[in-house]
C-alpha cells in the first residue's frame, strides 16, 4: 500500500505542475467571481443576521426597493421599485414596484411579500435582532413590544375606553418588583399560591400576560392588580375581558404598522417621524423581503430557523440564486434567470468562500484561488505593496472597532474601572504598529458629513491607575479575571496588544478566549461574556447608524447598558426638523454614553483588501456595498 | 583467607545495549541533539538577565531581522523570539515528558495486569482497550480537556498562594502568575492526552508479559512461593522494559506533535505564552513577510522530532532480545 502510494506521488506532483491553469483563470473563463468571505454565516434568514460577512451573501440573493450604486454612496438606482415618492412631511412613502418583478421560483414579487416581510421581522416573537431599523415605520415599535393594551386601546377595540383612560396602568414589566421568590423564571401554570400570583402579575405588567392570568385577575379586578388611583373598574374589566380574549391572537393589523399593500404593485409607508434618508435605508437588507409563500410553507410566520432559508428551498428576489452550500467549504450562487434585469447581470456566478484566517486567505489570492479577499492583514500591506502593487486597494470605510463591555458584570459594572480600562489603550499604537492604515478612535462615531463627536478617549495611564484605585483596586490588587472574547486570528494580535496594555499599565491580567463566528455573536446576544473585540460598520451615511443600536433591548446593544436619558435625546433628535439641531442632539447623546463607557472604541476603520485588476464596475465605497449585478469580469 | 579471583563481568542486557546503541551512526548524534536542545529550554529561561522576557512586547520594533540586538529577531509585536522558542520549546517538553509518563504508568499497568492474569479479565480489559481505540481520539481529548478546564482556575489560585502567599504585592503575584499559569492551563490537556494515549503501550505489555509469564524462570520463581505482585514487578516486568522504553522514547513527539496540532487549532496554551505549535502557527500566517518567524521554531520542533524518533529507532535495535550477542 505505501510503496504503491510512493510510486504515485512523482505522477500526482507532476499532474498538479502541469496543470497551468488557475482557480481564477477557469473561473474567469466560465463568468464565475471567487470572493473571498472570512467566515461561515450565523444563518441567510435575512431577518435573523446581523453581520456584514450575511449581509454580502443576502446582497447577492435578494434585493431591496432601492438597489446600491456601483459607483456612488448617494446614488439611488430602481430595485424592486422602479420609482417612488414622499409627501410633503416626509412621513408617507409610495413606492411602485417592477411589475415584472419576480421570485427566484418565478412567482411574482409582489406588495404583499414587502409587507408580510416587516411584519415577520416585528413579529414579537420572532426576536430579531436588528428589528431596530425597521422601527421608523409608524406603530411599529409598539407591535414588535408586544405593548397589547395600548394597541387594543388605541385600536378601539375596548369598549368604552380609550388610551387616554388608560395609560397610566402598569402595562409593561416592573423591574422594581423582584421576582425571586418564585424561584427561576416562573411560569403562570406553576404558580398556585394567591400571593405569588399578584407578584407575578405586578411583575410582569399586563402585556405580558397569558389569558389565564388575565381571568385570575377579572375574578377580582380591585383586589389583584394595582391599578393606577382613579380608575373606573367597569373599564378595566373591559379592558381585562378584550385583552383575555385576544392574549394569543397577532395583533399586526390592529397595530396599524406603516406598511400598507394598496395593491399588487404599490407599497405604502407611513412613519412615524420625518426620515429623509429613507431610499437610502431601504437599502439595507433589513428592508427586504422575503417570499412568503416560501416562508409559510416550511413553519409559521414567526418560527426561527425553519428550513426555508436553507439549500435548496430558499428563494430570493435578487440576480442571483443559491446553488450550492457547503458547510465549512463554500457557498455558490448562480444566475437568477426570473431576476428582472437579468439580461444586464454581467457574471453567472459567484462563489463565496469561507477562509477565516486572513493570511491563508491571502495566500490563497496570490496563488491565483480569488478575485477578491475579505481582509488583508495589516502585516502584509508592506509585502503587497513592494511585490503585486496592481492588487491593493485600500479605502476608507466607516465603521469603528471597539471591546463591547458586559455592564451586568460585577466590578465592570462600575463605570470607573471600564473607564480606567479605557484610560490604559494606548490607541496610537494600536494603529502605528498593529492595525496599519487605521485611525485611533476618539469616540464611537467616525467624523461623517458635518458630525464630528467630542473627542472622549485618550491614552492616560496615570489617571487609569487613579480611577482603578478609587474602585477598590489599587495597583490592580484583587482584580478579578476577566476574558476578552475574539472571533477571528486577525484580532489575536491586538487582543494580545491589549492583554499587555493593561497588564503593563494597571497591573490587570486577562484571558484571551477565541469562539467560531456562530457562537461568539451568541455568546454576547445572551450576555455571556465578559468582554468582546468586536467592530461597526455603518449600515447608512447618518451617525444614527452608530447610535441607535445601544438603546434598551436592542439585538446589537449586548452590553446590559441603557439610559433614558439617552434615548430621549435620540428620540428628540429623531423628530428635530433642523438638520444642525439634529446633529447636536444625536452628538449630546453620544458624549453621554461614551462618558459612561459601555464600549471602549480603540480605531476608526480603513477597508484593506486585494483585488484582481480584471473585475470592472468594482469602484471604492465607504459602506462597501458592491452591487454584484454590475460587476464583469474582462481577464 | 581467599584471594578475590577477578571474575569475568557478565554482559547484562543493558551493557549490550548501551555497545550497540553506541555503534548506531543515526542515534547518537540524535541523543546528543535532544540532549543540548533539551538542555538550552530548561537551563537558559532560569538565568537571570540571559533572555528578554518572552511576553514583553516592543511594537516599535517589531518584525526585526535576526540581528545582533535579536538573534532571532523579533514578531509582529515586538517580541524576541529567541526567548519565545526556547519558552514554548519548555512547554513543549513539559507537555511531552509529563504526558508520556501518565500514558506511560497507566498502560504498563494495565497491560501487565491484562497479560498477568489472563482467562476472563484479560478479555474484558482488553475489549475496553478496543472500544477506547474506537473512540475518535481529537475529538475525546478536546471534550475531555473542555471538562476538566473549570477546575485549572482553582489550581492556578491554589499553586499562585504557595508560591507567593499572603502578604506578597500584586506585581510579585502576577509575576508567580505569569510563570505558573501555562504549566497549570496545561493540566487539561495533560491528563486528557494521558488518559487516551496509553491504548498501545498496554497492548504491547500484555504481549509482552505474555510471553515472559510462560518462560522457566518465571515457574521457578512461582514454585519458590513468591507472591503475584513479586513475581510481577521483580521477574516479569524487569523482563518486558526494552519495548517499554523504546515505545515511550516513540511517544513523546507524538505527544509533542500532538500538543502541536492541538495549539494550532487554540486549543492549547493560551496567549500570550508559547509553545513550538502557537509560534509555528504564528510564523506560518507570516511565512510571506518574514519567514524567520516560521524557520526558527520549525527548526527546533523538527530537530526535537526527528532526533527523538532516531533515538527511539535506535534504542529498539540496541534493546531487540532477538538480536545476537555479538
Amino acid at each position: 500500500m505505501t510503496h504503491r502510494a510512493l510510486f504515485l506521488l512523482p505522477l500526482a506532483l507532476c499532474l498538479a505542475g502541469c496543470q497551468r491553469e488557475t482557480q481564477v483563470e477557469k473561473a474567469n473563463r466560465e463568468g464565475i467571481m471567487l470572493i473571498g468571505n472570512s467566515s461561515e454565516p450565523k444563518a441567510l434568514d435575512l431577518h435573523l443576521v446581523t453581520g456584514v460577512i450575511e449581509s454580502k451573501l443576502i446582497g447577492a440573493m435578494f434585493e431591496g426597493l432601492v438597489a446600491d450604486d456601483p459607483e456612488k454612496d448617494d446614488g439611488l438606482p430602481p430595485g424592486a421599485a422602479v420609482s417612488w415618492e414622499h409627501n410633503d412631511t416626509l412621513t408617507g412613502w409610495t413606492f411602485h414596484l417592477q411589475p415584472d418583478g419576480r421570485w427566484s421560483d418565478g412567482a411574482p414579487v409582489t406588495a404583499h411579500d414587502f409587507v408580510f416581510s416587516y411584519h415577520r421581522m416585528l413579529h414579537p416573537d420572532l426576536a430579531a435582532p436588528y428589528v431596530e431599523m425597521v422601527y421608523p415605520l409608524k406603530n411599529a415599535e409598539d407591535y414588535n413590544k408586544n405593548r397589547r393594551g395600548k394597541i387594543l386601546l388605541t385600536a378601539g377595540a375596548v369598549p368604552n375606553t380609550s388610551w387616554d383612560d388608560m395609560k397610566d396602568v402598569g402595562f409593561g414589566p416592573d423591574a422594581k418588583v423582584d421576582l425571586a421568590p418564585l424561584g427561576e423564571s416562573p411560569k403562570w401554570p406553576d404558580l398556585t399560591d394567591d400571593a405569588q400570583r399578584k407578584l407575578f402579575v405586578t411583575a410582569k405588567g399586563l402585556d405580558a400576560l397569558p389569558a389565564e392570568a388575565l381571568e385570575w385577575i377579572l375574578a377580582d379586578p380591585a383586589g389583584r392588580y394595582s391599578w393606577p388611583v382613579g380608575t373606573f373598574m367597569a373599564k378595566a374589566k373591559a379592558l381585562l375581558t378584550t385583552m383575555a380574549g385576544k392574549a394569543s391572537d397577532d395583533l399586526f393589523e390592529l397595530a396599524g404598522v406603516g406598511a400598507t399593500a394598496v395593491d399588487d404593485y404599490t407599497l405604502q409607508l407611513e412613519l412615524r417621524e420625518p426620515v429623509p434618508y429613507l431610499p437610502s435605508l431601504v437599502r439595507h437588507y433589513t428592508w427586504f423581503p422575503v417570499p412568503r409563500h416560501v416562508v409559510l410553507k416550511h413553519g409559521k410566520i414567526s418560527d426561527r430557523f425553519t428550513p426555508w432559508s436553507l439549500y435548496p428551498n430558499i428563494v430570493g428576489n435578487g440576480p442571483f440564486k443559491l446553488k450550492t452550500w457547503l458547510f465549512h467549504d463554500v457557498i455558490e450562487v448562480d444566475r437568477n434567470p426570473h431576476y428582472w434585469n437579468a439580461a444586464n447581470v454581467g457574471l453567472n456566478g459567484i462563489r463565496f468562500l469561507p477562509i477565516e484566517n486572513p493570511y491563508t486567505e491571502t495566500r490563497a489570492f496570490l496563488s491565483g484561488q480569488l478575485h477578491t479577499t475579505y481582509q488583508l492583514p495589516s502585516d502584509l500591506i508592506k509585502e503587497v505593496r513592494e511585490t503585486t502593487p496592481e492588487y491593493l486597494r485600500q479605502e476608507p470605510y466607516v465603521g469603528t472597532t471597539f471591546i463591547r463591555i458586559n455592564t451586568t458584570r460585577p466590578v465592570l459594572s462600575d463605570t470607573r474601572v471600564r473607564q480606567a480600562l479605557a484610560l490604559a489603550i494606548d490607541r496610537q499604537q494600536l494603529c502605528d504598529y498593529i492595525m496599519e492604515g487605521y485611525t485611533p478612535a476618539t469616540s464611537l462615531t467616525p467624523k461623517m458629513g458635518s458630525y464630528e463627536p467630542d473627542k472622549v478617549l485618550s491614552f492616560d495611564p496615570e489617571k487609569a491607575r487613579a480611577l482603578l484605585a478609587e474602585a477598590g483596586y489599587p495597583d490592580g490588587s484583587g482584580f478579578p479575571r476577566f476574558s476578552l472574547l475574539i472571533s477571528k486570528p486577525a484580532a489575536r494580535a491586538s487582543a494580545e496588544a491589549i492583554q499587555a496594555m493593561w497588564k503593563q499599565n494597571l497591573n490587570v491580567l486577562i484571558d484571551i478566549q477565541n469562539k467560531d463566528w456562530g457562537s461568539y455573536i451568541s455568546a454576547q446576544q445572551s450576555l455571556d461574556f465578559d468582554m468582546a473585540s468586536a467592530g461597526w460598520i455603518g449600515d447608512y451615511l447618518d451617525p444614527t447608524t452608530f447610535l441607535t443600536m445601544w438603546t434598551e433591548g436592542n439585538g446589537n446593544n449586548n452590553t446590559g447598558w441603557h439610559s433614558d436619558r439617552y434615548e430621549e435625546l435620540l428620540s428628540g433628535a429623531a423628530l428635530e426638523a433642523d438638520p444642525a439641531k439634529r446633529l447636536e442632539s444625536l452628538r449630546q447623546a453620544e458624549r453621554l454614553m461614551m462618558d459612561e463607557y459601555p464600549i471602549l472604541p480603540m480605531s476608526w476603520y480603513s477597508r484593506n483588501y486585494l483585488l484582481r485588476p480584471e473585475v470592472k464596475g468594482w469602484h471604492p465605497l465607504l459602506l462597501d456595498n458592491h452591487p454584484y449585478s454590475a460587476i464583469r469580469l474582462e481577464p | 583467607m581467599s584471594t578475590p579471583v577477578p571474575v569475568e563481568k557478565g554482559s547484562s542486557l543493558w551493557r549490550d545495549a548501551a555497545l550497540r546503541l553506541r555503534k548506531n551512526h543515526a542515534a547518537m548524534p540524535s541523543l546528543v541533539i535532544v540532549a543540548l536542545i533539551m538542555l538550552a529550554c530548561l537551563v537558559l529561561p532560569s538565568i537571570p538577565g540571559l533572555l528578554a522576557d518572552p511576553n514583553v512586547q516592543d511594537l516599535p520594533n517589531k518584525n526585526m531581522s535576526p540581528g545582533s540586538g535579536h538573534w532571532f529577531g523579533t514578531d509582529h509585536l515586538g517580541r524576541d523570539i529567541l526567548s519565545r522558542v526556547l519558552f514554548g520549546g519548555r512547554i513543549s517538553i513539559a507537555v511531552g515528558l509529563i504526558t508520556t509518563f501518565v500514558s506511560v504508568t497507566i498502560g504498563v499497568c494495565w497491560g501487565a495486569l491484562a497479560g498477568y492474569i489472563g482467562g476472563r479479565t484479560d478479555a474484558l480489559m482488553m475489549r475496553i482497550v478496543d472500544i477506547l481505540y474506537a473512540l475518535p481520539f481529537l475529538i475525546v481529548v478536546i471534550l475531555l480537556g473542555k471538562t476538566i478546564e473549570p477546575f485549572t482556575g482553582k489550581l492556578t489560585e491554589w499553586t499562585v498562594d504557595l508560591f507567593a502567599g499572603s502578604g506578597s504585592t500584586t506585581a510579585k503575584v502576577n509575576d508567580t502568575r505569569t510563570w505558573v499559569e501555562p504549566i497549570t492551563t496545561l493540566v487539561p490537556l495533560f491528563i486528557a492526552i494521558g488518559t487516551l494515549s496509553w491504548l498501545t503501550v498496554s497492548r504491547i505489555v500484555r504481549a509482552q508479559v505474555q510471553s515472559v509469564s510462560r518462560m522457566d524462570f518465571v515457574e521457578a520463581a512461582r514454585s519458590l512461593g513468591l507472591g503475584h505482585l513479586r513475581i510481577l514487578t521483580r521477574h516479569i516486568l524487569p523482563n518486558s522494559i526494552g519495548p517499554i522504553i523504546v515505545y515511550t522514547a516513540l511517544t513523546i513527539p507524538g505527544v509533542m506533535l500532538f500538543e502541536a496540532v492541538l495549539s494550532f487549532l487554540g486549543l492549547g496554551v493560551k496567549p500570550p505564552n508559547s509553545s513550538w505549535g502557537i509560534l509555528i502557527e504564528e510564523g506560518s500566517n507570516r511565512m510571506l513577510s518574514n519567514p524567520w518567524l516560521l524557520l526558527f521554531p520549525s527548526v527546533f520542533f523538527s530537530l526535537t522530532l526527528f532526533s527523538l524518533n532516531f533515538l527511539g529507532d535506535g534504542l529498539r535495535d540496541a534493546l531487540d532480545p532477538k538480536s545476537s550477542k555479538d
